[in-house]
């Protein structure tokens, strides 16, 4: 396996609270790797601390040809994180325009990515006028539009409902197999983790360690179908027994 | 409830009536409302009051303007940098509670009895508003904005332009238009006090002295009625500009 991220023995102490401790991983560059974890073990803190958003304590962590303008984060709350006083292109044409990028570029960016995400909305409306489900869209496409080589999304799908959520995995997986980003996606939800993950870290309570990598070979794309198939079951059933001994449920 | 814009006003108007008719206040030093409003309605048909309106408006026009252009970009700047705006903050608060009108001595000494010491009295109060909100309004943009714009690697003007700045304008417009009333106010009482050949705050203080007391309650009427409408005009474009705000 290439890898792409490496952490070794990190670090991170809040306010005399361990929250990592020898933690060490490992993601596969290219690929989709899901970090799975309960509530409070720092899924979000390991995403700050990797892109550089919160410092480490100690500890190294490489990450291969690093470069900001190829990197994206698609942040929890995508509510606060889309601005309201810009209209739905200007908000996915933000990176781009930071970069100082003509408008038929960006229209161009915005057209290839219409090709993956099914769009039900206007350019010219506010983001405030848009459902969550098509808010969030809106978020995916202003992170993907400047097409980074290592993506970060944390819990994407949590405040969607289920037809908006299989709908958004199933464009994230295309997108991927497209361009085939690095991603780590952060969720506190075993089926998401099963259903996008190539590579499955399961994490444990804190001080926050990688219980176990899982490796979860079914081709992509993975439809909704792949979650009824015994493959899917297997690997839940797996991940639930190594959860229920370390967190002794 | 229904939104309703008739009912405070007739409130006051029905209230103030009953304690006219009851004659609760010699009617000499409050005459009733309807005798108040025909004496505004005969003030604006004599065309007289023409001048005064004028003179009023433009001193608080040249001071409102005055305070916008050195308050916004003094706020912007206090409130990008918490290290400078704390600095800072002790004048800016001390002088925000001392009251403009107690140092006219001092604006008279040094801008002498013309307009100009009035626009300097007035500047002083309403420019301490704007840079106090718009500092504010800039200090409280959403961290979740803001770590996510640098996620992107924005400069830091890029990051003041694409969202401290927008961040900033609810509560800047709430200084705006706290700066506007702030503006009439002062201008009507160094009118009254400093001195002046036309102005609303002058006809206030000539009739008070001439017991002149309709024509003083009718400028005070009309006086808060234009406070109303510059205040009205605000809204209209803050609901253009901030159609996005708590959204």
């Amino acid at each position: 396996m290439n890898t792409a991220i490496t952490i070794q023995n990190l670090k991170k102490q809040f306010g005399g609270v361990e929250i990592f401790q020898n933690f060490h991983a490992k993601i596969e560059e290219g690929e989709i790797t899901t970090v799975f974890g309960p509530n409070g073990s720092g899924k979000s803190t390991l995403l700050n601390i990797l892109s550089g958003i919160i410092p480490k304590d100690s500890g190294n962590i490489h990450i291969k040809n690093f470069d900001l303008s190829k990197f994206s984060y698609i942040f929890q709350n995508y509510r606060d994180s889309l601005l309201p006083w810009r209209t739905n292109f200007e908000n996915v044409a933000l990176p781009l325009q930071l970069r100082g990028r003509t408008k038929d570029e960006i229209n161009k960016e915005i057209n290839e990515l219409q090709k993956i995400f099914r769009i039900s909305f206007g350019w010219n409306s506010y983001p405030y006028e848009l459902s969550g489900g098509q808010q969030q869209i809106l978020a995916f496409m202003r992170a993907l539009i400047t097409r980074p080589e290592i993506l970060f999304i944390d819990e994407p799908f949590s405040a969607l409902d289920y037809e908006n959520n299989l709908m958004l995995r199933n464009s994230l997986q295309k997108y991927h197999q497209k361009y085939r980003p690095t991603i780590i996606l952060i969720t506190h939800n075993i089926e998401e983790a099963i259903h996008l993950g190539k590579n499955i870290l399961v994490l444990s309570k804190k001080p926050t360690t990688v219980i176990k990598t899982i490796d979860n070979t079914t081709t992509y794309p993975r439809t909704a179908d792949f979650l009824k198939m015994r493959d899917f079951h297997l690997t839940k059933e797996k991940i639930l027994s190594i959860f229920q001994k370390t967190l002794a449920i | 409830m229904k939104k309703n814009i008739i009912l405070g006003p007739a409130i006051i108007l029905i209230l103030w009536a009953v304690v006219a008719k009851l004659q609760l206040i010699d009617p000499f030093f409050l005459p009733d409302p309807a005798t108040t409003i025909k004496k505004i309605v005969a003030l604006i048909m004599s065309r007289t009051i023409e001048i005064d309106i004028i003179a009023t408006l433009l001193r608080v026009g040249t001071a409102f303007g005055i305070s916008l252009l050195i308050g916004l970009p003094l706020g912007l700047l206090f409130g990008t940098s918490e290290n400078i705006y704390r600095s800072f903050e002790f004048i800016i608060d001390f002088f925000r509670s001392t009251p403009a009108t107690a140092l006219f001595p001092l604006f008279l000494l040094i801008f002498g009895i013309a307009d100009t010491s009035k626009i300097a009295a007035t500047c002083f109060s309403a420019t301490l508003i704007i840079i106090f909100n718009t500092a504010h309004g800039t200090m409280r943009a959403k961290q979740s904005r803001l770590r996510m714009i640098r996620s992107m690697g924005a400069t830091r003007f890029q990051i003041f332009y694409t969202i401290l700045f927008w961040e900033s304008l609810p509560q800047t417009f709430v200084g705006l238009r706290n700066a506007l009333s702030t503006s009439l106010i002062v201008v009507i009482i160094t009118e009254m006090f400093i001195g002046t050949t036309h102005g609303l705050g002058k006809l206030i203080i000539d009739s008070q002295i001439t017991y002149e007391i309709k024509t003083m309650y009718a400028i005070i009427l009309l006086t808060g009625t234009i406070g109303y409408l510059l205040n009205l005009l605000f809204l209209g474009l803050e609901k253009n500009l901030l159609h996005w705000a708590d959204k």
